[in-house]
C-alpha cells in the first residue's frame, strides 16, 4: 500500500469516527448553549413572536431582583451543606467499611449506596410524606414524645426553610462518594499502615496521616464535584419538594430559572439565569481549586 | 426549522384536499362557507381568515341547522382536568364527533396539559381549541402574546346550535382586552369559605353571615379544639381569591372596579386603605392564632383532606370542591358554602367569580371547526349536562333548579343570581404580579411581614411590570 | 493483620451508627412497599409506619399499572434508556478511541472541549433545546428524548473510554493491522470487544442516569403517550392535587425503583468503578 493512501485512509477513518458524533454533540449540547447566552440578551416571552433586543437588561435586572440573591445565598447554602454534610459522613463509612474492620462491611457498602440509583423525583416524592404536617413521618414520631400532637410544618418555616432540603440532599449523596472515597482508600498501600501500626498509631492518628492526605485528591474531587452538581441540579429536588416556596425561601437558582421560564414568562430572564449559574459554578470550581490545592501542600 | 415547516406543508396539502373535497361534496350552497373551510386551515399564517369575519357568521348559519356544514381535517381540543373533572369533556367531545362524523377530533387533555403543550403553543403549532383553566396558563399572558384568536366580530352575532345569540346567553361577558374579545367564559364558578354545617350542628356553632360573627364562631372553634382555619399555602392563590379580594371590595363600599384597576396595574389602587384594611383581617386570623400551621406548607388535597376530616372548620376554596373531594367526603358531611366572610354586619356578600374560558388558537389549523365547537358548547343543553357532569354552574343563563345538578351547584347559582350579592367578574391579574400577591400573601400569614410591607412588595413589582 | 476499632465501646457506637444508616436507608423501600398496600382513610387515620391492614389492597398495582398506564411508561422507559444509551456508547467509543489512538490536528482540544462540557449547567440548555427540539419536530418523540439523552452522556463515555483504550495494548491493533485488517475492522473486531469491561461500566451508569432523569423528560416529554416514568411520577404527585390516590402513587413509586435496584444488585461491582473512574478527573 501506498503512503498516501494510507494516510487518506486514515484521515477517513478519523473523520468519520469523530464527526458523527461531533455533529451530534454540536446540535444537541453546544447550540443549545449558544442559543441560551444568546437569548439571556433579549426581553422575550417565550410565546410571543417578537423578540426585544436588551443587551445586558436582563442581567442588570437580576441583581436588582431580591429572589435572585436569595436563591444564590440558597444555591451556596445547600453546596456548604451538602459538602460539609457529605463529606464528613461518607469518609467516616469509607474509614469505618475499609479500615475497622467490620463484619458485614460488604453488605453495608452495598445497602448505602442505594439512595443514589432511586430517581431524585421519588426521593423527592418521599420526602414530602416524611415532613407531611398532618400525615408524615417526622411529625408522628416525634409526637410519640410528646403529650400534644406535633404539627410542625417542616416545609413551611417563615425563614431558613431550605435548611430543610439539607437532609434529602445529604441521604442522597452519601452513598456516591463513600465509593469514591473506599476506591481511593483501597490503592493506599497495606504496608503504610503496618508501618504505622508498628510504631503505635492508633486509628485517628493513621487516619489523620496516611488516610487523609493520601485519598485528599479523591476528597477534592468529590468537593468539586458536590459543588457542581448542587449548582446545576439542587433544583429538581426544590422543584417536586416546595416549588421554591413558601414566599421564595426555598427557590434556588435553577427553581428560578424554570418559574421565570414556565410559570411567569420570562423567557429571556430565565436564559439569563442559566448564563449566571453557568458563570458562578465556573468562578467557584477555580475558587475551590486554589483554596484546595493550597490546603495539600501544607498537609503534605 | 425546515424538517418543520415541510412536514406542516405536506399536512396542509392533504388537509386541503380533504377540505375541498368537502366543499365540493356540499354544493357550494353559500360562497362563502365555500371559501372559509379551504382558506382556514391552510391560511394559519395570514390573519386573513380572521379579518373576513363576514364569512364566519354565515358559515355558523348554515351550521345551526346540523349538518349544513361538513366538518373535515383534524380538529384538536386542548382541556385541563383539574376539580371539574374530565366527564363533561368526554361527553360533550363524543356529542360532537356524532355530530361531525367527518371530524377527526383529537383530544389533549389531563391535569398538566397546560405545560404539556406549552412547547406547541411556543412552536406555533398549537391546538385549534383551548379551555383555558388551572395552572400556568394565563388567559391575558396569551393575549398580550398574540396566540388567541380574536373573537370579537365573529361572536358580535354568532348563533349557537340552537339559534341563540351567545352572547346574549352568557351569564358573564367575555373579558375585554382593549375593546377586543379572545375568550369566553365557559364555567362561572365562585370562590368562597366552606365550612362542615353537621360539625357546626353537632357542635352548637353559629354559621357565620360576616367577619364579626365569623372571628366570634371561630374563638369558640378554637376553644373546642379545633381549629378554625385551614387554606393551600403551597397555592396561595386559593386564600387569594377566596378571602383576600373579597375582603378588598367588601372595605371599598363593595365597589370591585379597585380590583380591575389593580388588574391594569394602577400603583395607587393598591395603596387604597381598602387593601390594607383587607390584609388586616387576614393579620386578625392570623394573630388569633387562627390559621392551621399545616396550611404554609400544603397542596390543595392535603388542605381539603383536613377539612374532610373535621380538624378544621374554615376553608377558602371554590365551588368545585364538594365535586373534586367527592371520592373522599365522609358520611354526614354537609358543605356549608358563603361566597365572602369579610363583609361587615349587614353588609353585601361578595362573590369573587372564577370563570374558566375557552378560545380559539391564533394559528389553529382548523379555526372552522373550532368555531363550530364554540357554537355547539354555548348551548342550553350542553350548559346543564355541564352543571351535572362537572358539578359547576355553567356560564349559560338558565333555571337549573329542575335539572340533575348538585345542590350546592344550585346554591351557588342562586348566590350569583341574587341582586344583593356584589358579583366580581373574573379578574385575571399579570402572571408577576399575580405571583408576587401570593408570595406576599404567604408571607403575612406566617408573621414574615406586615400589611404595609404587602403593598410594598407588591407595588414594587407592579411599577416594574409597568415599565 | 490488626483487628481495626480496639475499644469496644467506640465498635459498639460506630457500629451503631452504620446500622441506624442503613436502616434509614432500607426503610423507605419497606415503607414504600408498605404504604402502597393502603388506602386513603390509613394514610390519615393511622401512624405512618402502621403495617397496612388486612385485606392489603394489592389492586393499587394493578391499578397504577393499567389505570395509570404504567405498562406503557415502563415499555418507554425501557425503549428511551435502552435506546439512548446503546447510542451514546456508541458514539463515544468512536470518538474515543480516535482520540486515544490517534494523533491529529486539533485532537487535544477536541477531548478538551467534550470534558470541559462536563461543567456547563445542563439547565441553561434546557431552554434553547426546547425550541431546538420544537422545530426538529423531534419534542415529543421517543428518538428525540433518546438523541437528547445520547448527546447528555456522550462526555462522560468519551472521559471513561479515552482512559479505557489508551490502558490496552498496543501490541494487538499492530497485530491486527500486519495482518491486513482495516482500521474499521480493528476497531470493530479487535478493539471493541475488548473493551467491553469499560463499556459495560459506562453502560451501566448511563442506564442508571437516563432511568432516573426527570426534567429534561418533562419539559421535551408532553404527550402522555411517550412518558417516562420519573416524568409520569411528577405527573402523579400534580394529579394528587385534585384526586387523592397516596396509595397507587406510593406503588407507582416502588414499581420505579425496582427495576434500577435490580440492575445495581446484579452490577454492583460495575457501578462502583464506573462512578470512580468518571470522577478521577
Amino acid at each position: 500500500m501506498k503512503p498516501v493512501s494510507e494516510k487518506r485512509q486514515r484521515n477517513l477513518f478519523i473523520g468519520t469516527f469523530i464527526i458523527p458524533t461531533f455533529v451530534f454533540f454540536c446540535i444537541f449540547t453546544i447550540y443549545p448553549v449558544v442559543q441560551a447566552l444568546y437569548y439571556s440578551l433579549f426581553d422575550w416571552s417565550g410565546m410571543s413572536e417578537h423578540k426585544t433586543f436588551i443587551g445586558l437588561g436582563n442581567f442588570k435586572d437580576m441583581f436588582k431582583d431580591p429572589i435572585v440573591l436569595r436563591a444564590i445565598g440558597n444555591d451556596y447554602f445547600l453546596v456548604v451543606g451538602k459538602i460539609v454534610g457529605i463529606m464528613i459522613i461518607a469518609t467516616f463509612f469509607a474509614v469505618a467499611l475499609t479500615r475497622f474492620k467490620f463484619k458485614l462491611a460488604g453488605f453495608f457498602r452495598s445497602i448505602f449506596f442505594i439512595p443514589n440509583v432511586i430517581s431524585v423525583v421519588v426521593i423527592g416524592v418521599l420526602w414530602n410524606f416524611i415532613y407531611n404536617p398532618q400525615i408524615g413521618f417526622l411529625n408522628a414520631f416525634l409526637s410519640l414524645f410528646t403529650e400534644e400532637k406535633v404539627d410542625i410544618a417542616w416545609l413551611g418555616f417563615t425563614s431558613h426553610t431550605i435548611w430543610m432540603l439539607l437532609p434529602p440532599a445529604v441521604w442522597a449523596g452519601i452513598g456516591f462518594y463513600m465509593i469514591l472515597i473506599i476506591a481511593a482508600i483501597q490503592n493506599i498501600p497495606d504496608s503504610f499502615y503496618e508501618a504505622a501500626e508498628l510504631e503505635g498509631a492508633g486509628q485517628w492518628r493513621q487516619f489523620r496521616s496516611i488516610t487523609v492526605p493520601l485519598v485528599w485528591e479523591q476528597m477534592k474531587v468529590s468537593i468539586i464535584n458536590i459543588m457542581m452538581t448542587t449548582l446545576n441540579g439542587s433544583f429538581v429536588i426544590v422543584w417536586i419538594m416546595t416549588e421554591g416556596g413558601p414566599d421564595n425561601s426555598t427557590q434556588v437558582m435553577g427553581s428560578y430559572l424554570y418559574q421565570m421560564a414556565f410559570r411567569q414568562y420570562h423567557f429571556g430572564f430565565a436564559a439569563a439565569i442559566g448564563v449566571l449559574i453557568l458563570g458562578l459554578s465556573l468562578i467557584t470550581t477555580v475558587v475551590m481549586q486554589r483554596l484546595l490545592r493550597h490546603e495539600t501542600v501544607e498537609l503534605s | 426549522m425546515a424538517v418543520n415547516k415541510k412536514a406542516a406543508a405536506l399536512g396542509l396539502a392533504a388537509v386541503v384536499a380533504l377540505t375541498s373535497l368537502a366543499a365540493c361534496g356540499k354544493g357550494g350552497n353559500d360562497s362563502n362557507g365555500a371559501a372559509s373551510p379551504s382558506a382556514s386551515p391552510s391560511e394559519s399564517a395570514t390573519p386573513s381568515d380572521s379579518a373576513s369575519p363576514s364569512a364566519s357568521p354565515s358559515a355558523s348559519g348554515s351550521e345551526s341547522d346540523g349538518g349544513g356544514t361538513k366538518l373535515t381535517g383534524d380538529f384538536e381540543i386542548q382541556y385541563f382536568v383539574g376539580g371539574y373533572g374530565d366527564k363533561w369533556w368526554k361527553k360533550v367531545i363524543a356529542d360532537f364527533k356524532a355530530a361531525n362524523p367527518d371530524l377527526n377530533v383529537i383530544e389533549a387533555g389531563g391535569p398538566k396539559i397546560n405545560d404539556q403543550n406549552k412547547p406547541r403553543w411556543i412552536g406555533g403549532n398549537p391546538p385549534d381549541f383551548v379551555y383555558i383553566d388551572g395552572p400556568n396558563l394565563n388567559d391575558r399572558q396569551m393575549v398580550e402574546d398574540g396566540q388567541l384568536e380574536d373573537l370579537t366580530d365573529w361572536l358580535k352575532d354568532a348563533k349557537n346550535v340552537d339559534g341563540d345569540k351567545i352572547l346574549d346567553i352568557l351569564a358573564q361577558a367575555p373579558q375585554q382586552y382593549d375593546g377586543k374579545i379572545y375568550n369566553i367564559p365557559l364555567v362561572l364558578n365562585s370562590w368562597g369559605i366552606f365550612w362542615n354545617k353537621a360539625l357546626f350542628k353537632d357542635k352548637g356553632w353559629t354559621e357565620p353571615a360576616n367577619f364579626d360573627e365569623f372571628m366570634q364562631v371561630s374563638d369558640k372553634i378554637k376553644a373546642d379544639g379545633i381549629t378554625p382555619f385551614i387554606h393551600t399555602g403551597k397555592y396561595p392563590y386559593y386564600i387569594n381569591g377566596a378571602f383576600l379580594y373579597p375582603a378588598i371590595v367588601s372595605n371599598n363600599n363593595d365597589d370591585y372596579t379597585i380590583l380591575q384597576k389593580m388588574a391594569t396595574n394602577d400603583i395607587e389602587a393598591y395603596k387604597s386603605p381598602a387593601v390594607l384594611a383587607a390584609l388586616n383581617q387576614i393579620v386578625a386570623l392570623r394573630d388569633k392564632g387562627f390559621i392551621d400551621k399545616a396550611s404554609i406548607q400544603i397542596n390543595h388535597t392535603d388542605s381539603q383532606m383536613l377539612f374532610l376530616q373535621n380538624k378544621d372548620a374554615f376553608i377558602p376554596n371554590g365551588l368545585w370542591l364538594p365535586n373534586e373531594m367527592a371520592k373522599d367526603v365522609p358520611q354526614g358531611f354537609d358543605f356549608g358554602f358563603i361566597p365572602s366572610i369579610t363583609q361587615k354586619a349587614g353588609g353585601k356578600v361578595v362573590a369573587n367569580t372564577s370563570t374558566a374560558t375557552v378560545a380559539v388558537a391564533k394559528k389553529a389549523k382548523n379555526k372552522e371547526a373550532a368555531k363550530a365547537f364554540l357554537q355547539f358548547i354555548f348551548s342550553k343543553a350542553q350548559a346543564s349536562q355541564w352543571a351535572e357532569l362537572s358539578g359547576a354552574p355553567s356560564n349559560i343563563k338558565g333555571d337549573i333548579s329542575s335539572s340533575n345538578a348538585p345542590n350546592f351547584v344550585k346554591d351557588a347559582a342562586k348566590y350569583l343570581t341574587d341582586p344583593n350579592t356584589i358579583v366580581i367578574p373574573t379578574i385575571t391579574f399579570n402572571a408577576d404580579v399575580d405571583k408576587a400577591m401570593q408570595d406576599a400573601t404567604d408571607a403575612l400569614t406566617i408573621s414574615k411581614i406586615t400589611p404595609e410591607e404587602w403593598v410594598k412588595r407588591v407595588t414594587d413589582v407592579v411599577a416594574k411590570v409597568k415599565q | 493483620m490488626h483487628s481495626g476499632i480496639k475499644n469496644p465501646v467506640v465498635k459498639i457506637i460506630f457500629y451503631a451508627i452504620l446500622v441506624i444508616w442503613g436502616f434509614s436507608v432500607l426503610y423507605p423501600l419497606l415503607w414504600t412497599l408498605l404504604d402502597a398496600l393502603k388506602d386513603n382513610e390509613q394514610f390519615f387515620f393511622n401512624a405512618p409506619w402502621a403495617l397496612p391492614e388486612v385485606p392489603l389492597i394489592w389492586s393499587n398495582f394493578s391499578y397504577v399499572w393499567s389505570k395509570y398506564n404504567f405498562d406503557r411508561y415502563f415499555i418507554n422507559s425501557i425503549v428511551v434508556t435502552g435506546g439512548s444509551t446503546l447510542l451514546g456508547l456508541l458514539l463515544s467509543a468512536m470518538t474515543a478511541y480516535v482520540l486515544a489512538r490517534y494523533k491529529f490536528r486539533g485532537s487535544g482540544a477536541l477531548y478538551l472541549l467534550y470534558i470541559s462540557s462536563m461543567m456547563v449547567p445542563f439547565i441553561l440548555a434546557l431552554i434553547p433545546l426546547f425550541f431546538l427540539m420544537n422545530s426538529l419536530g423531534l419534542i415529543n418523540t421517543t428518538i428525540g428524548l433518546v438523541f437528547v439523552y445520547a448527546s447528555s452522556v456522550l462526555a462522560f463515555g468519551i472521559f471513561v473510554l479515552v482512559g479505557f483504550f489508551k490502558s490496552l495494548p498496543k501490541e494487538l491493533e499492530e497485530a491486527s493491522i500486519i495482518d491486513g485488517a482495516s482500521h474499521y475492522g480493528t476497531f470493530f473486531r479487535v478493539m471493541l470487544p475488548l473493551s467491553q469491561p469499560g463499556l459495560i461500566t459506562v453502560g451501566i451508569v448511563n442506564v442508571l442516569n437516563i432511568w432516573n432523569e426527570y426534567i429534561v423528560g418533562t419539559i421535551l416529554i408532553n404527550d402522555p403517550k411517550h412518558y417516562t416514568l420519573p416524568v409520569e411520577i411528577g405527573v402523579m404527585q400534580a394529579e394528587m392535587q385534585y384526586r387523592t390516590e397516596w396509595g397507587p402513587l406510593f406503588a407507582a413509586l416502588l414499581m420505579t425503583i425496582v427495576p434500577v435496584l435490580v440492575i445495581y444488585i446484579v452490577f454492583q461491582r460495575k457501578i462502583a468503578s464506573g462512578i470512580t473512574a468518571g470522577a478521577v478527573k
